[in-house]
């Protein structure tokens, strides 16, 4: 792991995390961004957010909570979850670890 | 004898559980009927049958539009639309044909599905004996319990709709429109929902539509009379298989120079150039066809897949929305399938996963475990005594 951070480091992490936890089937135009949502771009299933959860805890650590993180979302927020949002939330728990 | 009142929402799935279990309770002596969104049940009901309207057609038309409309909505979307824009409008434009229904045909026990609450709201109104008809079983193992805000939130909504209907706030918090306390039927086995600790009303009955009556106008004489030749059933159920544009393309390049015999339940212009192995048809007699197939592919909808194993058939699953995903991991877990993801499948994958459900010894094992489960669960015969038991005079209900 890193010493130190950045958004566009998680983001390639991410890149490759999905990767595995979606495997060859990852159907999306172009690069993995900010912006692209779980719901609607990735069409992520409830099992693979579990496998995403495992894989963020096995990179960076129990201070990366994501199983908790989800459990204080709302209906909506999860509807408009973006990659962006899960790098800002592991940039941020890696901060005040 | 006793009067039951079947509260159905207009889906098939939900309302095919109950013809058996109705017609059990008729042949006991008791009388049975029906009640929900006009034009939508009686078609699927046996000759004859009592069914009241709950509601206008004009009821019936907007969820027959709401439910059109979401095709390509799917994961978290598609929840909160079929929870806001379905299920909680449906039941609240149903409590007052539901109760009206109650007293013109003096019901003494409702029977009502998971996804009409209309009929729970009045059941718990008027403080009468109720039994859930789980006609799937997503509710009942608790699939938002890593979402406890969400649940939470679907919790106050269905408070909100019994206090609207005159149930006091505390009364109403108190209690699950989803469950009733006194009789949960679960139309499956707990070998396959694995065991459920907070509903220990539920009682585990098995389908109760293998005896349903089919249209058979399958063309068996195309079917590969060579029992060594598999064949693999491929469903995305009554209410799915126009969202699988994409899905029925890649199943039939998956399927195109396989060793295995396909049909498709599709809508045949979604599958205009089959390969020479598949028959594709848009309504099959899916009972009679299982025991002549070696596997299923299926979007995991709960009678398909419950059809399925009670044939001891293994099964490839490819969940789109609502309780599928749930219902396919318990399949799963089971052993008795592998999962597919339905949006993103490519053939090969595909191919790959259908080989598997066909070779994999142990799948069919599980399978044929399920099977011996269901049996063993006494089906329509066991609803109806539980039902019964209901419905002798209790105080304090």
């Amino acid at each position: 792991m890193p010493e130190t951070v950045t958004d566009q480091a998680v983001l390639a992490e991410l890149d490759r995390i999905l990767a595995e936890v979606i495997g060859d089937d990852l159907l999306l135009d172009g690069p993995l961004t900010m912006t692209t949502s779980f719901d609607a771009d990735l069409q992520l299933e409830s099992i693979e957010f579990v496998a995403l959860a495992e894989k963020l805890l096995e990179t960076y650590g129990q201070q990366v909570d994501f199983v908790a993180w989800m459990a204080g979302m709302e209906l909506d927020q999860i509807i408009a979850l973006t990659v962006g949002d899960v790098v800002s939330f592991v940039v941020g728990s890696l901060a005040h670890a | 004898m006793a009067r039951f009142l079947f509260v159905v929402p207009p889906f098939t799935g939900h309302i095919n559980p109950t013809v058996a279990v109705a017609a059990e309770l008729a042949q006991r002596g008791h009388d049975v009927a029906w009640t929900g969104l006009p034009g939508t049940v009686e078609p699927l009901l046996p000759a004859g049958s009592t069914f009241l309207p709950a509601t206008s057609d004009d009821v019936a038309a907007y969820v027959a539009e709401a439910s059109e409309r979401p095709q390509d909505l799917r994961g978290a979307a598609a929840f909160k639309f079929l929870q806001e824009e379905v299920l909680l409008p449906l039941a609240g434009a149903m409590v007052d044909g539901v109760d009206a229904a109650v007293d013109t045909y003096g019901a003494d026990v409702l029977v009502v599905d998971q996804q009409a609450l209309g009929g729970a709201v009045v059941a718990r109104r008027r403080s009468m004996p109720w039994a859930t008809s789980a006609t799937t079983s997503a509710e009942l193992v608790d699939p938002l319990a890593a979402l406890p805000l969400v649940a939470a939130a679907m919790h106050e909504a269905r408070v909100a709709l019994q206090v609207a209907h005159g149930i006091r706030a505390e009364v109403a918090a108190a209690g699950d429109l989803r469950l009733s306390p006194h009789l949960v039927l679960a139309y499956t086995s707990d070998l396959l929902t694995g065991p459920l600790p907070d509903v220990p009303q539920a009682r585990f009955v098995g389908p109760s539509t293998l005896g349903r009556p089919e249209h058979d106008d399958f063309p068996w004489d195309d079917l590969d009379p060579d029992p060594d030749r598999p064949k693999v059933l491929v469903s995305l159920g009554t209410l799915n298989a126009e969202a699988g544009e994409r899905f029925w393309s890649v199943a039939a390049d998956a399927c195109l120079g396989a060793r295995w015999q396909a049909v498709f339940v599709a809508p045949t212009d979604l599958v205009p150039d089959p390969p020479e192995n598949v028959i594709a048809r848009t309504r099959v007699p899916q009972l009679a066809l299982l025991q002549r197939m070696d596997a299923v592919v299926s979007h995991g909808g709960h009678n398909t897949v419950c059809e399925t194993l009670a044939a001891g058939l293994p099964l490839v699953l490819a969940p789109i929305r609502d309780d599928q995903p749930v219902v396919a991991d318990q399949v799963v877990r089971a052993g008795a399938g592998v999962r597919v993801k339905f949006a993103r499948v490519k053939p090969e994958s595909l191919s790959a996963a259908i080989d598997q459900a066909l070779t994999d010894g142990s799948l069919r094992t599980a399978a044929e475990r399920v099977r011996s489960s269901f049996a063993a669960a006494g089906g329509a015969p066991a609803a109806a005594t539980h039902l019964e038991a209901l419905a002798r005079p209790h105080p304090a209900r």
